[in-house]
Order: structure tokens, then C-alpha cells, then sequence
């Protein structure tokens, strides 16, 4: 038997139900969102509801700060945590990719969410093991509030607009929250612009995350060849160019940082030494560029030629995250290029309790 | 009473859109004054070209210009329509061949349709559904497009120019009565 405290299950089911009736979820149950639900989320921001916030142009759709609100709260968000799923997608939508034809991409990209500053123990975001999840509710339903957005405001839904062939594991979950306390480099959002302790957020389109794992040496300069050998990988390269990034280990991190490797140094091995011979690309029939796009070219005259894939530091961004307990790094393959634009969480404008 | 559920999609709010105009179509193409519209697509340029050689060849058509889409995942830009609206007779627009160029080769046809040009967009056939969910959102539901099959990017020089003969009278019926 209940008490009148607790909630009514059946009447939970059947407005989960509602929602995956009117196809609005993305294959998980819904939070049901209602009006009084809403408010709360909207009195954490003073924008107007009515704002529109991102547009697609291409299929005459849009967001407001309104919608966002009703998406995050059936995401499964906080009210609380809505000033960072406002700055997320404002981050996207600066993403060239995501403004143009990211969201309907056979490659069916994930969007990589980075959080920096206090607001990271503010609102209970993990900073630590399992930093590309699951398991903790803001890094989840951030992410996944994004992926809502995108299928209910922009109507871009698998199989109809969204031709993703096979998509990637992770998609609308990752939401990653810097260890800064464990990184021994300035956070992203620092490197991009934001002054030192802000809260901040920026996102980029990943095609996937492959993991390097070497824990057993300590030469660090081992660990960068076995990162670019993954960032080099010809199964990725589609461009003359690529964009990489590098979420490292704390232990990772802290070995580079102990040689004397900077952040920046590292970028720059990375630029020099990733890349593959014309042999290489070759064998996998993609040694010949047609304008930017990589084609099968029979020309061997080029086999011996090293080609550098990674143009600028900006190809190669570098993010902290997961836990000091083994020499484990990611390299995050990014979708057409990372802007870096940081978007700092404004001040809530009142105390807000859910 | 409970509170309502809310809507996630906004749509409630959005009127419907008119039905999309079709142009007039030609009674054939004789004489006609052809626009190749490219989205870049690997092998949409030599696709495109054959197609237009051979309307020249057997329809007497003049291929007279040939753009290239900067972008082929958004429509094409107003100001590239106008161009190709002043100086052409019809339009053919292709390849779709992805998630959003296939929606947007849809997207360019109907935009060329209100400019008063018929136009044939060319689909690979693996993107039929989001051409044809593309069509619903500009107000064309039921909007014909001419499709090859799937793949188009790995075609040889050769394989090419037979798919370009052989969705070739799928163009004329498009563009003409």
C-alpha cells in the first residue's frame, strides 16, 4: 500500500506512453513536461521564451527558448541545469557543421559537449571516471535534451530527415565535464577566452571516440606516437584535412605536462607527426584529392611522401576528463571543424529549487 | 484537472504552408535552354554533363549553363536561382546523394518550379524518403523526382554515363507534358 506521498506509477506510464505515441522520443521514456514544470526552467534564464535561438534554415524550422525548455525537462533535465543546455545548443549552433547539414548526415555525428568551471560541482556534473558516461543525470540529460531539440524543434527524425547509416554509440550522451582540478593545463574554456574560474560550455559534432590505452610506459613521447597513430588511422580521412581531439587522461595529461609538454606542444607534435605515406593512402584508395575530398588515385609517384592531415592547432583541441586511475585517453574524431567557441553561463537571475 | 502535457515540436503554431506552384511544362525540348545545377556530390558534375550532352544529342536541347552549389546541404541561394531562372529554360538538379543534399536537390527543384522553370532533380534511390519528407515541408507532397540507383560517388567514368542514359527519359518526362 502507498501513502499519498507517493507518486501514482500508473499514472506516470500512461503520460509516458502520450509521449511515445506523438513520436516525440528518441526511443527512452520521456519526462512528461508540463506547464508549472516548465516555469521553472524558464525562470532560470531572462531570456524570453519566444526567443529564437537556433534555426534550420533548410527545413523551415526553429528553436526558442521556450521549446528548449519543454525539451530539457523531458530529457530528464533539472530546471537548474537549463542555462547549460541553452549555452550547449548556442555552442552547436555556432558549429558550421551543425547549421548546415550536421543533424541529416549519414554520418550521424554526436554532438561533444565540454562544461567548464564551478558550475560543474554547482549543478552535481561528474568530473571524474566515466566521463563519457553514463551514470550521472546532468552529464545524460544535458546531452540528450540536445538530441531532443534537434528531433521535436527541428523535426529531424532518424530514417525520415536524419539519414544516419549507422550513427555512433553515444550519441546525444556526451556531455563532458573538464577535470580541471586534475588537469595540469588551463581549461578549454580559458584557452577560449573566457577569464580563469568561469563557467562555461562549448560543443562541436564528433563522427566517433577511439580510445588509446597505454599504461606502461613512461616515455611520454610513446604515449603521443600511439595517439597519433589513432588520429592517423586512414578509415577516418575523408579530407585533404582532419580535426581530432584529444581528451586525455588526468594521467595522460599529467605525464606530458611533467616532461614539459604544454598543451600547446603537444598540438604541435601532433601537427607534425600525424599523418600518412602515399603508400599508405594508396592502399586505401584514398591518396588522390579532388579539390578538398580524398579519391583512389593509381599515381604511385607520391607513395614515399609523408602528408601531414592536422593543419592547425585548432584541428588538434585538447580536453581533460576521466579518472587519475590508468593511462587511458580518447581521441574524439571531429565532424568538419571545431569553431572553439566558448559560451559563458550567465548569472540565474533567481534562487531556483526543483 | 490535470495539466497538459506540452508539445515538444512547436508545430501546433505554424500555419500550414500553400500548396508549392509547378511550372508549365514544355512540349518538348527542342531548342530548350538547359541549366546543370551541381551540388558537388562525387560524380554529380560528370552525371549532370552527360545528361545535358545527351539532351543536346537527342532532344536537341542547349546546354547552356552549368552552376555549382557551394553548399550542398542547404537549398540554393536566391540570387544563384535568379541567374539561372533568367537564363534557362529548365532546370536539372543532382545528385542527392546524401542525407541533406538529396533533400536539398528536392528543395532546389520546387524553388525552380515557383521561379516558373520545370525542373528534374536526380536522387540516388537509397534517399527517397528524405527527399520526400523534404518535399512535404516546402508544400510539394507527392513531388516527382527522377532517382538512379544507389551507389553514385564509387561509379566509373563509363558506369556513369550508361546511369545517365538510362534515368535520361525519366529528365524529358519530368520537364515536359
Amino acid at each position: 500500500m502507498t501513502d499519498d506521498t507517493t507518486p501514482d506509477p500508473d499514472a506516470a506510464q500512461a503520460a509516458i506512453e502520450y509521449c511515445y505515441d506523438r513520436d516525440w522520443s528518441d526511443g527512452l521514456p520521456l519526462v512528461p513536461a508540463s506547464q508549472p514544470l516548465v516555469d521553472r526552467f524558464l525562470a532560470t534564464t531572462t531570456r524570453n521564451p519566444d526567443e529564437v535561438i537556433g534555426e534550420l534554415e533548410q527545413v523551415g524550422r526553429n528553436c526558442t527558448v521556450y521549446l528548449a525548455a519543454v525539451n530539457a525537462a523531458m530529457a530528464g533535465c533539472r530546471p537548474e541545469y537549463f542555462p547549460v543546455v541553452l549555452a550547449a545548443f548556442e555552442a552547436l549552433m555556432r558549429e558550421r557543421a551543425a547549421r548546415g547539414g550536421g543533424w541529416q548526415s549519414t554520418s550521424g555525428p554526436a554532438p561533444m559537449i565540454v562544461v567548464n568551471g564551478p558550475i560543474r560541482h554547482e549543478l552535481g556534473f561528474n568530473t571524474a571516471g566515466g566521463a563519457f558516461g553514463p551514470g550521472f543525470r546532468p552529464n545524460a540529460t544535458v546531452a540528450r535534451a540536445i538530441g531532443l531539440i534537434v528531433r521535436n524543434a527541428f523535426g529531424i527524425r532518424p530514417h525520415v530527415l536524419e539519414q544516419a547509416t549507422q550513427g555512433l554509440p553515444g550519441r546525444w550522451s556526451i556531455c563532458l565535464a573538464e577535470n580541471e582540478e586534475e588537469s595540469p593545463w588551463p581549461p578549454f574554456a580559458t584557452e577560449g577566452g573566457q577569464p580563469e574560474g568561469a563557467s562555461a560550455v562549448s560543443a562541436t559534432l564528433l563522427r566517433t571516440c577511439e580510445f588509446v590505452d597505454n599504461r606502461h610506459t613512461p616515455d611520454p613521447e610513446q604515449v603521443l606516437w600511439d595517439v597519433a597513430d589513432t588520429i592517423s588511422r586512414t578509415g577516418s580521412l575523408i579530407f585533404k584535412d582532419t580535426s581530432a581531439g584529444v581528451v586525455f587522461c588526468p594521467e595522460h595529461a599529467q605525464m606530458l605536462a611533467g616532461a614539459g609538454f604544454s598543451k600547446q606542444a603537444v598540438q604541435e607534435w601532433l601537427i607534425e607527426h600525424c599523418g600518412r605515406t602515399g603508400a599508405d593512402l594508396r592502399r586505401a584508395g584514398k591518396n588522390g584529392l579532388r579539390g578538398i575530398a580524398r579519391f583512389a588515385d593509381p599515381d604511385t609517384a607520391a607513395d614515399g611522401q609523408f602528408s601531414r592531415i592536422l593543419p592547425s592547432r585548432r584541428h588538434v583541441p585538447i580536453v581533460v576528463a576521466g579518472a587519475r586511475n590508468a593511462a587511458i585517453s580518447m581521441v574524439v574524431r571531429i565532424f568538419g571543424e571545431w569553431s572553439g567557441t566558448v559560451i559563458p553561463i550567465p548569472p540565474t537571475p533567481a534562487k531556483v529549487t526543483s | 484537472m490535470p495539466n497538459p502535457i506540452l508539445d515538444p515540436t512547436g508545430t501546433t503554431a505554424t500555419a500550414a504552408k500553400a500548396q508549392a506552384p509547378r511550372a508549365k511544362r514544355r512540349k518538348d525540348l527542342n531548342g530548350a535552354t538547359v541549366g546543370l545545377l551541381v551540388n558537388t556530390k562525387q560524380n554529380a558534375a560528370p552525371f549532370l554533363d552527360e545528361v545535358g550532352r545527351l539532351l543536346a544529342q537527342r532532344y536537341g536541347a542547349t546546354v547552356t549553363m552549368a552552376r555549382t552549389k557551394v553548399n550542398f546541404a542547404a537549398p540554393a541561394p536566391e540570387d544563384l536561382v535568379k541567374e539561372m531562372t533568367t537564363s534557362c529554360d529548365v532546370i536539372i538538379t543532382g545528385i542527392g546523394d546524401c542525407g541533406s543534399c538529396s533533400a536539398s536537390a528536392v528543395a532546389d527543384g520546387i524553388a525552380f518550379e515557383a521561379a516558373g522553370l520545370p525542373a528534374a532533380a536526380i536522387c540516388s534511390d537509397a534517399f527517397r524518403v528524405t527527399a520526400d519528407a523534404m518535399a512535404d515541408l516546402q508544400g510539394a507532397h507527392g513531388y516527382r523526382y527522377a532517382t538512379t540507383p544507389h551507389p553514385v560517388a564509387v561509379l566509373t567514368p563509363d558506369q556513369v554515363r550508361e546511369r545517365a542514359a538510362v534515368v535520361l527519359d525519366d529528365v524529358v518526362a519530368l520537364l515536359t507534358t
